[in-house]
C-alpha cells in the first residue's frame, strides 16, 4: 500500500493538471490568440436561425396561405349560391 | 339545361355523391399534408450543398406538379367540349383551371423564396421562369375572356381554345431546362439522359408531397365543380323567371 503511494499522488497530479488546463484553455486562447477567439465568439453570436430558415417558413406559410384561402373562398361562394337556390 | 338533383323535397344542383366523395378526398388530402410536414420538418436529411433552404423543394415541385395537371385537365375538357358541346366538360374545365392558376401562384411564390437564396435575386428572366410565368397569364387570359363576352356560348368557346393553346406551354416548360442555357436546376426526377440521383429519402418526401397535393387538388375541384353546377341552375332559374 506504502509502495503505490506514489504512482496514485502522479496520477491524481496529472488530473489535476489536465483539468486545470482544460479549464484555462479558454482564457490562454483569448490572451494567446485574441483573434481566434474573437472569431469563434462572433460565430457563436450569428447562431440564429438566420435567412435560409426564414426563407423556407415563409415559403410553406404563404403555400397553405394561398391554398387555405381557396378552400375558403370555395366553401363561401357555395353556401352564398345554394341559400339563393334554396330560396328561389 | 337542368343540372340539379332530386335530394328529398329540395332540388340541389350538388349531387350527394360527388360531395361526400369531396369531403372524404379532402379530409385524406389533408392527412397526407400533415405527414408531409412532419417528414419535412422532422425526418428527412437536410440537402449537403444548399441547406435548409433545399426544403421548399418539397412545397414547390408538388405545387407546378398539379398545376400541370389542372391545366391538363382543363384543356382535354375543353377539346371535348368543343366537339361534344357538353356543359359539364366546360365547368371541369373553369374548375380545373382555377386550382391550376392557384398552384402556379405558389409554385411561382416557393420558387422565388428559394430563388433569393440560391441565386440572390426573387427573380431571373429565365426560360422556365419565364414559360411559367406566361402560362399564369395564358390562364389569367381564360378568365377575362369569360368575363368580358357577352355571349356565355361564345365566352366559352374561347375560353376552351385558349385553355388548349395554353397547355401547350406545359411541354416547353418542362423542356426549357434542357433546350435552353438556363439557372433552373436540371430535372432530377424526370431525366431520361442519366440515372436518378436522389437520396431515397428526399425521394419518399417528394412522393408524399405530390401525392398529398393531388389528392388535396381532387378533393377541393370536386366542391369547385359543385360550385359551378350551382351556379349555372341558379342563373337557368333566374333566366326562367325573368322570361
Amino acid at each position: 500500500m506504502v509502495a503505490q503511494a506514489p504512482a496514485v499522488n502522479r496520477a491524481r497530479r496529472l488530473r489535476l493538471a489536465l483539468a486545470t488546463v482544460s479549464l484555462l484553455a479558454p482564457v490562454l486562447t483569448s490572451v494567446l490568440a485574441p483573434g481566434a477567439a474573437a472569431a469563434q465568439a462572433t460565430e457563436l453570436g450569428r447562431q440564429t436561425l438566420g435567412r435560409p430558415y426564414w426563407h423556407v417558413f415563409i415559403a410553406y406559410a404563404l403555400a397553405w396561405l394561398l391554398i387555405g384561402w381557396w378552400v375558403v373562398s370555395i366553401a363561401r361562394r357555395l353556401t352564398r349560391v345554394e341559400r339563393r337556390l334554396d330560396s328561389e | 339545361m337542368e343540372i340539379a338533383v332530386e335530394r328529398g323535397r329540395k332540388r340541389r344542383p350538388v349531387g350527394s355523391g360527388i360531395r361526400w366523395t369531396s369531403v372524404v378526398t379532402t379530409l385524406f388530402g389533408i392527412a397526407l399534408i400533415v405527414l408531409l410536414h412532419w417528414m419535412v420538418f422532422f425526418w428527412v436529411n437536410t440537402e449537403a450543398t444548399m441547406g435548409i433552404v433545399q426544403r421548399i423543394f418539397y412545397v414547390h415541385v408538388p405545387a407546378m406538379w398539379v398545376a400541370f395537371l389542372a391545366f391538363g385537365i382543363a384543356a382535354l375538357s375543353s377539346a371535348v367540349y368543343l366537339w361534344l358541346r357538353d356543359e359539364r366538360l366546360d365547368m371541369a374545365a373553369v374548375a380545373a383551371c382555377e386550382g391550376g392558376m392557384l398552384f402556379t401562384t405558389v409554385g411561382l411564390i416557393t420558387g422565388s423564396l428559394w430563388g433569393k437564396i440560391a441565386w440572390g435575386t426573387y427573380w431571373e428572366w429565365d426560360p422556365r421562369l419565364t414559360l411559367t410565368l406566361l402560362l399564369w397569364f395564358i390562364y389569367l387570359g381564360y378568365f377575362m375572356v369569360r368575363a368580358a363576352t357577352e355571349n356565355p356560348e361564345r365566352g366559352r368557346r374561347l375560353s376552351a381554345v385558349i385553355a388548349i393553346v395554353g397547355a401547350l406551354d406545359i411541354p416547353l416548360i418542362h423542356v426549357s431546362v434542357l433546350w435552353f442555357r438556363s439557372l433552373h436546376p436540371q430535372p432530377v426526377v424526370l431525366d431520361t439522359r442519366q440515372p436518378m440521383n436522389l437520396d431515397s429519402d428526399m425521394l419518399l418526401t417528394l412522393m408524399i408531397g405530390l401525392l398529398a397535393f393531388t389528392v388535396l387538388f381532387l378533393g377541393v375541384i370536386g366542391f369547385r365543380y359543385g360550385l359551378e353546377r350551382s351556379r349555372r341552375t341558379l342563373d337557368i332559374r333566374l333566366a326562367r323567371r325573368t322570361a
